[in-house]
């Protein structure tokens, strides 16, 4: 082989350089030959012309060279692929079917890959992404990680370490667009001015920001993303050094961003970029030591390996420990890279999708092995035929193989135009966070994918088949005709095999669904603690340069709370920072009045929400004991506080928490001590499937935020909800912006669409994988009843009952299905296991699922197994008998 | 001029991978030591031995390179691979079985009934 490819590659490039070797060669024959002939004693000119006559003609030898070099084996590929072809053509009903079968299992693991290529493993759109890691500060101790910096540790940090080239921080929170039309809400990147030129994007226009940019007292300059620059300020050619209104103050635009760069949201097109000293929120945050907010992205030197990096990052934080110890003991830094941390937490789910797929594709696989192995029994005559004829027993595999192929390839085909269309549906399908959805789709390295899948699948499911036949008998094949009389025991013990491979594939299939499907039940009828029904969120967040104090802040929400509690239908309304599961949570830590201090190994954390009284009433929270808020709990009052039923157990353990004092350290929090007052029911308000942890709630107008985010509980149309809040808002203030609009049981709905979106594809999976195994079983049964006709015709003849038939035939399923089940029990345990980190509230050996399971794929087993058993029952002896 | 036979279609692919097996040859030595192994059978033209070569080179049983000959010229040179060693032990073997079958069968005298 390798010698044959060396020739063709000769033949391929050196044409020129074998042409002239040839000649020398020649010429060196005949030379040599007229010197022998000189010696012998021949004239000069007699020795050369006889040379010539002895060796013929150059240039016919020349040609007859060249065609040894046609490739032989390439042309017998030609010759195969041609008579398979021929050979699918003469038997369209097999070639169908085993090309669709193909086709579907081709095209869903295309589909699955486009979208795992995409998302995990094509590299991230920066430059040198590899050398891009995430630097962050994390308490092992505690088990909290990815936790951010505070600018002064970041500074520090950015100072002090030699393993990264540049260092950049970035948070992001949304800003008021005023000047341009309607008041709009932009998404803003508040970063250290070395952000963008750490990409190393060159921006569309202008430029990047400059270390000028991000010190204090800087003109406030903005990059805006290509996009936004479109949308919303038409293509302005002039854009770069006008001004636009950020949160009510003047920008500069000094670059424009092309639409390919995004970062940190990479599936955000519009936003736009300021430097952190000019962020009206984390701008006054610059000089705090504690606190852990700016997100840090590195460029790794090159050269420089993790560990080294890793050894100097240890290094700050030991210094940092041992220079402001109450900011900095106990926390480690460390570093990930930037791709793990994007698509760290979709990766498992999609791999287990793929791996999904790759079993639909075995299973394809075996059943048109199994076609195959049908077909080659019935084809033995051919076959003999040949390899009477000379065909050696390669030949005869590399042509049963090249067909495989043609079917193969056929099927791959089609399958890549399945995945095509599927990949849009299956774009769409993704829940909405998840990461980098814009790069899917079909690519040249997925269509490279699909094509070696494909031959990879052809060789699986032909290979087998191609052995047997070649192997096979010849003389009783010949004899015989091949066609009743040459199964052998080999073929029927192959296809049972593989038939009983399928049930066990999918039944580790069908587990696996099953146990997401229940994890997926479980999640979405847990109790979230509040009564989503008939709930609207909507966001109203205050300019910081126009309302910069909090009295402001809680003076807004009040007059607009009342306002709207003002409007019919609408007296349930109430405002929180943050909303359960829509704005994420505030962990803090606290401390117990009068209990000693935590140790900062072992700190107590809390969730922090300020609420306006209502705000129980409209989410249906129960009050366990004490008294709730209400409108006397002001600034002026004393400080109060309300725990969850978590909170009161874990930290007040066989005690009673009213009239106990906590402090908080927040900035928005004025830090003086609140006492307990009541105590309310748990919410899951970090997500669905995690157990409630502890709570605190203060009210709003002792720790108002800037801005209102409204709950309003209301019978009317959530629309007209929407046009209310809009209406009142302008009445307090026409520049400003009522966002992010939207009811609360979709919000629900939507943070569950990660495991409804793995449930259901393995779920289609699964249900892809029982048909394919129930044909594959029907096809077996079928097969071996028409290759017994004679037989069981005899036996009925002697007085066989067809019960009997009947059951002779449902046996045979019935231990397919026995070997299959337990074979798929052993591969489901073994793989389910996997599984657990997905699973809620369920067990990865979920007794009910398995059993639920082996009894669905039992009753598939005997129903594909029932109808040609049926068949069997109505043979007629006189016929199956004459049949000879 | 002696009586020389003419070679039998299909030997003369035989021949060269004998005659390559005795050491590294030239076209034109195979050629040589053809005629001398055989005394004398020869190739109706003596152009006909290079597709012959580059057919077994092909078929990865000879492998070539470029070398010096006796008289100091630039000459390709053929070697037997070990396929084609292999390959030589068979086709010897049922040549063998062959010459003695057809021996037999022209040997072979009518019956006396």
């Amino acid at each position: 082989m390798f010698a044959q490819l060396r020739s063709l590659w000769k033949a391929l490039w050196n044409r020129s350089q074998m042409e002239s070797e040839l000649a020398d060669e020649m010429c060196f024959h005949l030379e040599s030959r007229a010197q022998d002939l000189l010696r012998s004693g021949l004239s000069r000119e007699d020795a050369y012309r006889r040379a010539r006559i002895e060796f013929g003609s150059t240039v016919s030898y020349r040609e007859k060279v060249r065609e040894t070099h046609r490739v032989t084996w390439l042309e017998d590929f030609a010759q195969d692929l041609r008579y398979g072809w021929r050979v699918l053509r003469k038997n369209p009903g097999f070639g169908v079917v085993a090309v669709l079968t193909m086709a579907l299992g081709i095209g869903a693991n295309t589909a699955i890959f486009s979208v795992v290529y995409a998302v995990v493993l094509k590299p991230l759109p920066y430059a040198d992404s590899e050398q891009l890691f995430n630097v962050f500060e994390a308490r092992p101790q505690e088990g909290v990680t990815g936790a951010g910096w505070s600018y002064v540790n970041f500074a520090e940090l950015r100072q002090q370490n030699h393993a990264f080239s540049e260092m950049a921080g970035n948070q992001s929170h949304q800003l008021t667009l005023t000047g341009r039309g309607e008041p709009s809400v932009v998404n803003a990147s508040v970063v250290t001015p070395e952000l963008l030129s750490l990409f190393g994007e060159k921006p569309l226009g202008g430029r990047v920001f400059f270390s000028e940019d991000g010190k204090p007292g800087a003109a406030p300059v903005a990059v805006l993303s290509e996009n936004l620059w479109r949308n919303s300020f038409g293509a302005d050619p002039n854009i770069i050094g006008s001004s636009i209104n950020l949160d009510k103050r003047s920008f500069t635009v000094i670059g424009i961003m092309p639409a390919a760069f995004r970062f940190p949201q990479l599936t955000e097109s519009e936003q736009v970029w300021i430097p952190l000293v000019q962020d009206p929120l984390f701008g006054g945050w610059l000089d705090r030591r504690g606190g852990h907010w700016l997100s840090v992205t590195g460029r790794l030197k090159p050269g420089v390996s993790m560990a080294q990096a890793q050894a100097e990052l240890d290094a700050v934080s030991a210094r940092l420990a041992k220079e402001f110890p109450a900011e900095n003991d106990g926390w480690a830094i460390r570093m990930v890279p930037l791709q793990q941390m994007i698509v760290g937490k979709v990766k498992s789910p999609l791999l287990l999708l793929l791996g999904a797929v790759g079993l639909v594709l075995l299973i394809a696989c075996a059943n048109i092995a199994n076609l195959l192995l049908t077909r080659a029994t019935s084809r033995a005559r051919e076959i003999a035929v040949r390899t009477t004829l000379g065909a050696g027993r390669t030949r005869i595999v590399r042509q049963l193989l090249s067909e495989a192929t043609v079917l193969g390839l056929f099927g791959g085909v089609t399958g890549i135009v399945l995945a095509y269309w599927s990949v849009h549906g299956l774009s769409s399908l993704l829940p909405s966070n998840f990461p980098r959805t814009n790069a899917i789709r079909v690519d040249n390295v997925v269509l490279g994918f699909a094509l070696l899948l494909s031959v990879g699948a052809s060789v699986a499911f032909g290979l087998a088949p191609a052995l047997f036949a070649a192997k096979a008998n010849l003389q009783t094949n010949l004899r015989a005709g091949g066609v009743r009389s040459g199964e052998s025991g080999g073929y029927r013990r192959a296809r049972s095999f593989l038939a009983a491979g399928e049930i066990a594939l999918a039944m580790v299939l069908l587990v696996a669904a099953g146990l997401l499907l229940r994890s997926f039940a479980n999640l979405v009828s847990v109790s979230p603690g509040f009564n989503a029904q008939h709930i609207v969120k909507a966001d109203i967040s205050l300019p910081q340069f126009q309302y910069s104090k909090a009295q402001q802040w809680s003076a807004f929400s009040d007059e607009l709370l009342a306002r709207i509690q003002a409007q019919p239908g609408m007296q349930d309304s109430a405002v929180a920072v943050p909303r359960p599961i829509v704005d994420g949570f505030i962990n803090l830590a606290f401390d117990i009045v009068g209990s000693p201090a935590a140790s900062s190994s072992a700190s107590r954390t809390v969730n922090y929400v300020s609420v306006s009284p209502e705000y129980f009433r409209v989410m249906g929270i129960p009050q366990l004991s004490g008294r709730s808020f209400d409108r006397r709990d002001v600034m002026s009052s004393p400080h109060v506080t309300l725990v969850s039923k978590t909170m009161a157990r874990l930290y007040f353990p066989n005690q009673d928490p009213l009239g106990k004092q906590l402090t908080v350290a927040f900035p928005f929090d004025n830090g003086a001590p609140r006492e307990i007052v009541g105590i309310v029911d748990d919410v899951r308000d970090v997500a669905l499937g995690q157990a409630p942890g502890p709570m605190m709630y203060v009210p709003y107008e002792q720790a108002p935020f800037w801005g209102a985010n409204l709950v309003v509980k209301s019978s009317l149309s959530p629309s007209s909800v929407a046009t209310t809040i809009r209406q009142e808002v302008r009445k307090m203030d026409k520049d400003l912006p009522v966002t992010d609009v939207a009811m609360m049981p979709e919000i629900i709905e939507a943070a569950v669409a990660q495991p409804r979106f793995g449930a259901s594809l393995l779920g289609l999976f699964a249900g892809l994988a029982l048909v394919l195994a129930g044909t594959g079983i029907f096809g077996v049964i079928s097969y071996s009843v028409s290759q017994r006709t004679r037989e069981i015709g005899i036996r009925m003849a002697l007085g066989a009952q067809r019960e009997n038939v009947l059951k002779q035939v449902l046996r045979e399923g019935t231990e397919l299905a026995a070997i299959g089940l337990t074979l798929g029990l052993a591969g489901s345990l073994g793989v389910t296991r996997l599984l657990a980190s997905l699973l809620f509230g369920v067990n990865p050996g979920d007794p009910l699922t398995f059993g639920v399971v082996a009894v669905i794929l039992a009753m598939v087993t005997l129903a594909a197994s029932y109808i040609p058993a049926r068949r069997a029952t109505r043979v007629d002896p006189i016929v199956a008998l004459r049949y000879e | 001029m002696t009586e020389q036979a003419q070679l039998l279609p299909g030997t003369l692919d035989l021949l060269i991978l004998k005659a390559a097996s005795l050491g590294p040859l030239h076209g034109y030595g195979i050629l040589l030591r053809i005629e001398q192994i055989t005394r004398g059978a020869l190739l109706a033209e003596q152009g006909a031995l290079y597709p012959a070569l580059s057919r077994l080179e092909h078929q990865g049983l000879l492998t070539s390179e470029w070398g010096t000959s006796d008289n100091n010229r630039r000459a390709k040179f053929y070697r037997l691979t070990t396929s084609g060693r292999r390959r030589l032990r068979e086709e010897t073997q049922s040549w063998n079985r062959l010459v003695t079958a057809i021996g037999a069968a022209l040997g072979a005298k009518p019956q006396e009934g």
